[in-house]
């Protein structure tokens, strides 16, 4: 069967009769590939970041008066109801003082001089979480502070919220470059393909006459707009990992990247931009051999 | 062509066919036909008489105002779009006005009818060049079809036609601008196909040296009438001589 060949060669002669349309259209698919694809790299990067900060937020209580052993229980369910909490630890006036000067190590003689009842005691709460949950970690602290002998919260979550913005701000440009990738896809395929169309509209005719059928004529244009998804979705993820590459080269010492563990996407998000994209730009020439097209 | 090769099967059959362009002109009233396997048929009629009108009809290039078509025992009005293609696949036309690719090679153009049919390379190199001797037009080839002269472009307008070896082939006026050495190639086109394919052919011309002499079937249109023309008895014409 030489249907295969054939398919393949109109497709050819369609690509070489507008190939000047047809590389700005793969620069325009390319283009918003990368675009999209950098933003969402970032996004889910930021996402990963903050899962793993997330998981060590904790709240603070500081009391102005030790809980007893009795009390505990009581305090525990108190919390628990309000939200699920991963764990509760109590601790005393003396285990603060000890703790401290743990941390201080050799240092810890400046503590000699000083009351080791000087540290209030504190309730540590460690809810289960994750980052979107940031505006409930400040519920969480206004309701910590209504417990008796509540003195202060300290939740450290001030600039987790700030980069709950952040992520948030970030999700809109994702959502934005998203639907640029839409539109330009769809649209400036379906306009190239119309292009094509037109440039063969009397050769288009004159096959009709001569019994091509559907398939012949269609499928290498549904055929181009495949390939421009796919080429241009290779192309952009392509220049999007070049990128990447030389960004962790540059900074590969410990550092901002190392932080936060900057990584490329794995394959099945990759696999999915670029299914996406064929997906987009097939669609795109659908749309246009069904408007222009009468056979 | 030896007459007992034409089978009692018609290949086409037109049934009480009215075509009426809009608003009112009547180009083909009551038209009842039978065009048989195997047939090689004139169709002639003075400019205006309808015989384009009915080429179109029976490649499904127009539809009947009323009446009925039948190809190859199927109503042609009953054919899903699909099926006209793959119709149109066996039946060659050679339109009066040619429809050629002005852009593209002699080449080319012939090669595209075989080409939708999936045709391998090889079997569409050895038809053209098979074609292009046969039509004297070997030298043309690889010319654009727009630079060359009326009657050679008719020709490839035919040589397109009888590419895929169609089992109809519907030739309108075919012989317009040749000379008369030319036209004998076209008919022994024509005949080629008929004898070794048994190809059906339909000629519709008013050059009355192609038909003046044959002894196949004449058909006259006038005014959108059939009329019978007057069998004449077979002779060896000019133009047919073996
Ligand atoms: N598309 C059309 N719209 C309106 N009228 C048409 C159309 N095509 C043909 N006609 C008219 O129908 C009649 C028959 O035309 P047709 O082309 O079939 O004649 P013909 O026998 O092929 O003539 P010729 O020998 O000049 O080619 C003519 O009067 C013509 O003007
Ligand atoms: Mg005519």
């Amino acid at each position: 069967m030489h249907f295969l060949s054939y398919i393949l060669r109109q497709t050819g002669k369609n690509l070489r009769q507008t190939w000047g349309t047809q590389l700005l259209t793969l620069l325009t698919v390319t283009l918003s590939v990368l675009l999209f694809a950098f933003f969402f790299l970032i996004y889910t990067n930021m996402l990963n970041a903050g899962k793993r900060l997330g998981d060590e937020v904790r709240l603070i209580v500081y009391l102005d008066q030790e809980i007893t052993e009795q009390m505990r229980p009581e305090l525990e369910k108190k919390i628990g109801d309000f939200g699920p909490v991963d764990k509760i630890v109590f601790v005393s006036r003396n285990e603060a003082f000890a703790r401290m000067s743990a941390q201080l190590g050799q240092e810890k003689d400046v503590l000699n001089d000083l009351d080791p009842d000087f540290l209030p005691p504190s309730i540590e709460v460690y809810p289960l979480k994750n980052l979107k949950d940031l505006s409930k970690i400040s519920q969480f602290s206004d309701f910590l502070l209504t417990l008796p002998h509540a003195t202060k919260v300290q939740s450290g979550s001030d600039w987790l919220r700030r980069f709950g913005h952040f992520t948030n701000l970030l999700r809109v440009v994702v959502f934005l470059s998203g639907s640029l990738l839409i539109i330009s896809m769809t649209f400036i395929v379906s306009y190239t393909l119309r292009l094509t169309v037109l440039s063969r509209q009397s050769e288009l005719e004159i096959l009709k006459l001569l019994g091509a059928t559907r398939a012949y004529i269609r499928l290498p244009l549904l055929l181009e707009g495949m390939l421009q998804g796919f080429l241009g979705s290779s192309f952009g993820l392509a220049a999007l990992y070049l990128l990447y590459q030389s960004i962790d080269s540059h900074f590969s010492n410990p550092g901002f990247l190392k932080l936060f563990d900057f990584a490329f996407f794995p394959a099945e998000i990759t696999a999915a931009i670029l299914l996406a994209s064929i997906v987009l730009c097939t669609a795109g020439s659908l749309f246009s051999i069904r408007r222009f097209i009468r056979i | 062509m030896p007459k007992d090769a034409i089978t009692n099967e018609p290949l086409i059959e037109m049934v009480n066919v009215t075509k009426i362009y809009p608003p009112d002109v009547a180009a083909l009233q009551d038209i009842s036909l039978r065009i048989y396997k195997g047939e090689i048929l004139f169709l002639t009629g003075m400019s205006g008489a309808g015989k384009t009108t009915l080429i179109k009809l029976a490649c499904c290039l127009e539809t009947p105002t009323s009446g009925r078509i039948d190809v190859a025992g199927r109503d042609l009005s009953l054919i899903s779009p699909a099926g006209i293609q793959r119709m149109r696949q066996k039946i060659g036309v050679a339109y009066q006005d040619f429809r050629l690719l002005d852009k593209q090679t002699v080449f080319q153009n012939i090669s595209m009818a075989m080409e939708v049919t999936y045709a391998s390379t090889k079997a569409i190199r050895e038809r053209v060049e098979e074609l292009l001797t046969m039509l004297n037009l070997s030298d043309k080839r690889d010319k654009l079809t727009g630079d060359l002269s009326r009657g050679e472009q008719q020709r490839v307008a035919l040589a397109r036609a009888a590419a895929n070896r169609p089992s109809l082939l519907l030739a309108d006026e075919p012989t317009g601008n040749l000379d008369l050495t030319t036209t004998k190639l076209v008919i022994n086109l024509f005949r080629h196909l008929n004898e070794e394919h048994g190809s059906t052919i339909v000629v519709a011309t008013h050059d009355e040296s192609i038909y003046a002499e044959t002894e196949h079937r004449v058909v006259a249109l006038s005014n959108g009438h059939l009329s019978d023309h007057p069998r004449r008895t077979p002779q060896q014409g000019e133009l047919f001589e073996a």
